[in-house]
């Protein structure tokens, strides 16, 4: 398979004015490749995040390599889409005005804009809220615009941190299936940051498990379940507990240690 | 509607108590002439024609320090928030000038341009200016970094971001700075008129004021402040429209 | 070699331009009359200071503020305090207050003027009117603000009415009662100025304006230093008295709980 993102002896310090340097990334390797579903999870401030903005080219690595089909990611990537932690939505645009903004930046044509917004409008379940502000919706509104408005830009590449982590349990199931589902149709590489390791089982081909701040990979456990096991209603079939239980085992340590740093 | 009446009551009153207070004599009219008589000197003095001439002077006066100063301003203080040599080179000098009361640079104006329009115009310009700058700057410093990055992945290319992202993400604070400079403004038109004047509404107050009109004189103080209040209600419905999107109103 | 040009340059601009200023002055390419050059303004500054008579200007404006923004504050915090918690006096105040706040004030120095003549008392009640507004607003904000929770215990407790306001409103008012002080110090101390350079009778402003009357520019230039130093030195001081107030406060609430 070939490889899309590589990431080799990747390291990230954030400065600080006063204090010490904060290490976030220390020496990470990793390979994902081309057309797989990769999730990662780890602690809280281990440096997940850090890691999709350093893909995605907002920063810079301290040290170490970042590749993009194998050439070395400098600035901004234009066919990597991420969906923010935190929505990044723009206050002044409406649900549509947000959803429209990269497709008019791309110039897309107006008609062909307009057919997209509505169709991830829909498929987003916001129909009836297109001309909200976002300061006007929940925080999974918020969420699903900040994923229809990357989805719409049909990016090779789809960087998303905890794209479901404002959602209640019924719509996030949905959007699962969702995301699953497209990923099928459309074969894309995602990336997908998450805290809750029986989602990363369920839609993962490979879960990467992150060590406590620096963050590198632990370990990573192939998790692509069997079609039967896939297709199954129920999140509880035997196979995807017993995934799902051997990479809580890793994913504890590494809280337990995070914890002791009392982070 | 019902609403904004209810709230017109307690200057009812307030207007009925003046009324009784000098009918009733408890007040000279020296001191404070009768209201009545105020608004129909008022009404004569507007179609008599006397009171348009010096209301179309302060008013283009205002309009044109006003609009200068934002249109410099606004720019400027963006342009330092994106150019950090321009802010290193601006931002001792703001801090400099800040705490210059602007009514002290009435008299410098006033001898290198004399006590026409110009003076005035400069004044207004300067004291505007500042407000206007500060918070233009610290609008577009303040904006989230995950707007702009989130506006680079979807596609905005870093000249496009200035007026894509940081300029509507800054509205609020511009709008903010803009309201308090138009407040300064008239302070600044009012009180460089009665220093030294041949026109505009503070000179014709302080002129009635010397020659002992006092009805007319209290018509103009009446014109001045509901002119301060009218552009403040004007502003603030404008910025209104503009800022729906924003949580907080302004007031 | 890079850093310590950063670390110049702020420092560096102003001195540039004061050299610049000097140097266009020295040069004889404006007269002294414009704009005297800084070296001349400094010297005159000097001179005031040793003549004592800046220091005479200088106490009398200083008196004039004080006293306004005294009245300011005891007319506006309970004024304040009662239009937070009072409904009568808020219907009959918010509407004063939304078109006083933004109207030019200073026009009122005409009227002032016929009602108390020249001297000290128009230009106190000019500076006490402008003090008002700021500190009214922000008391009136806070007292809005506050907790209800917190009335009830204390009504339940057994607090009269008017105690209330005093014991419970105003101490949990306090941040934003300092905060309109804040702004109202420094807005006492202009108009103060303005009304002397309005008014005369002494004070900064008339010093100022005399001193513009005889086309004395190093004067003129002189005054604006010393108000702005004045005017920079009252932001300072308010900032740092406005800190130890609320260092106090929350002091004093964690003792309590
Ligand atoms: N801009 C920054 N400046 C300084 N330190 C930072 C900055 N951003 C992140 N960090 C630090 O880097 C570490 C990693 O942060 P990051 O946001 O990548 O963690 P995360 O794994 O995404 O956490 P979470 O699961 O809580 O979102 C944290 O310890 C954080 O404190
Ligand atoms: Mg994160």
């Amino acid at each position: 398979m070939a490889v899309k993102i590589e990431a080799r002896g990747l390291y990230k310090v954030y400065p600080r004015d006063k204090g010490e340097a904060v290490p976030a990334l220390a020496g990470l390797d990793l390979q994902v490749y081309e057309n797989e579903f990769l999730a990662i999870v780890g602690p809280s401030g281990c440096g997940k995040s850090t890691l999709l903005y350093l893909m995605a080219g907002f920063l810079d690595a301290t040290a170490g390599e970042l590749l993009l089909d194998g050439r070395p990611i400098r600035g901004p990537q234009r066919d990597c889409g991420i969906v923010f932690q935190h929505f990044a939505l723009f206050p002044w645009k409406t649900v549509k005005g947000n959803i429209l903004y990269g497709l008019e930046e791309r110039k897309v044509p107006r008609a062909e804009r307009e057919r997209l917004a509505r169709h991830y409008i829909a498929q987003m379940k916001l129909t009836g809220f297109e001309n909200s502000y976002p300061h006007q919706l929940s925080g999974g509104m918020k969420q699903r615009v900040a994923i229809a408005r990357t989805l719409a830009l049909d990016p090779a590449v789809l960087l998303m941190d905890e794209p479901f982590g404002a959602l209640d349990a019924q719509t996030r199931r949905l959007m699962q299936e969702e995301l699953l589902a497209l990923w099928e149709r459309k074969k894309k590489t995602v990336v997908f940051v998450t805290h809750d390791v029986r989602e990363a089982v369920y839609l993962a081909d490979r879960v990467a498990v992150m060590t406590a701040r620096p963050g590198r990979i632990k370990a990573i456990v192939d998790t692509r379940l069997s079609a039967a096991a896939r297709r199954h209603e129920l999140l509880e079939s035997e196979e995807l507990v017993a995934k799902a239980n051997a990479v809580w085992a890793l994913v504890r340590e590494e809280v337990e240690k995070s914890a002791a740093l009392g982070e | 509607m019902g609403g904004r009446l209810w709230r017109g009551v307690p200057l009812l009153v307030l207007a009925l108590l003046w009324e009784g207070l000098t009918r009733g004599g408890l007040l000279p009219p020296e001191v404070l002439p009768p209201l009545d008589r105020v608004l129909e000197r008022w009404a004569a003095f507007w179609w008599g024609g006397d009171l348009l001439p010096h209301l179309v002077t302060s008013l283009w006066r205002e309009a044109t320090g006003f609009s200068l100063s934002v249109a410099v301003g606004v720019p400027l203080g963006i342009g330092m928030a994106w150019v950090p040599r321009l802010r290193r080179a601006c931002e001792p000098l703001l801090a400099l000038s800040y705490p210059v009361p602007k009514q002290a640079l009435i008299p410098v104006f006033m001898l290198w341009l004399g006590i026409g329009h110009a003076s005035k115009i400069a004044v207004i310009f300067v004291g505007c200016l500042i407000p206007v700058v500060i918070s233009s700057l610290n609008g577009a410093r303040g904006v989230d970094p995950y707007l702009l990055w989130s506006a680079t992945n979807l596609g905005t290319p870093r000249h496009r971001l200035l007026w894509r992202v940081i300029v509507p993400a800054a509205l609020p604070d511009i709008l903010g700075g803009i309201r308090m400079a138009l407040s300064i403004s008239f302070i600044l038109l009012v009180t460089s008129e009665i220093l030294a004047a041949r026109a505009g509404l503070g000179y014709l107050c302080f002129f009635l004021g010397e020659s002992g009109a006092y009805e007319e004189m209290f018509a103009v103080v009446l014109t001045v402040v509901l002119l301060g209040f009218g552009a403040d209600r004007l502003y603030v419905q404008g910025m209104r429209r503009l800022l729906v999107w924003h949580l907080e109103e302004g007031r | 070699m890079r850093r310590l040009w950063r670390g110049l340059s702020p420092a560096a601009t102003v001195y540039g331009l004061l050299l610049a200023w000097e140097g266009v002055c020295r040069a004889g390419l404006v007269t002294p009359f414009l704009l005297p050059a800084p070296s001349a303004i400094a010297w005159r500054l000097g001179q005031q200071l040793l003549a004592g008579d800046l220091a005479w200007h200088l106490a009398l404006s200083l008196y004039r503020t004080l006293v306004s923004f005294a009245l300011a504050l005891l007319i506006a915090v309970p004024l304040g305090l009662a239009m937070g918690r009072v409904r009568g006096v808020r219907w009959f105040c918010e509407p004063l207050l939304a078109v006083g706040f933004p109207a030019p004030k200073i026009v009122f120095v005409q009227v002032f003027m016929l009602w108390f003549g020249l001297h000290e008392l128009p230009k106190i009640a000019m500076a006490t009117l402008e003090g008002i507004f700021p500190i009214l607003s922000a008391t009136y904000l806070g007292a809005l603000g506050v907790d209800r929770s917190l009335l009830w215990s204390a009504r339940n407790l057994g607090t009269g009415e008017v105690r209330l306001l005093w014991k419970v409103v105003l101490p949990a008012a306090l941040p934003q009662v300092l905060n309109g002080a804040q702004i109202a110090l420094p807005i006492c101390f202009i108009v103060v100025f303005v009304t002397e350079m309005l008014l005369g009778g002494g004070g900064l402003g008339d010093a100022m304006m005399l001193a513009q009357r005889f086309a004395d520019s190093r004067g003129v230039f002189a005054g604006i230093v010393t108000v702005s130093l004045l005017g920079y030195g009252t932001m300072r001081v308010v900032a740092w008295t406005r800190r130890l107030l609320l260092h106090w406060h929350v002091e004093t609430q964690v003792r309590q709980l």
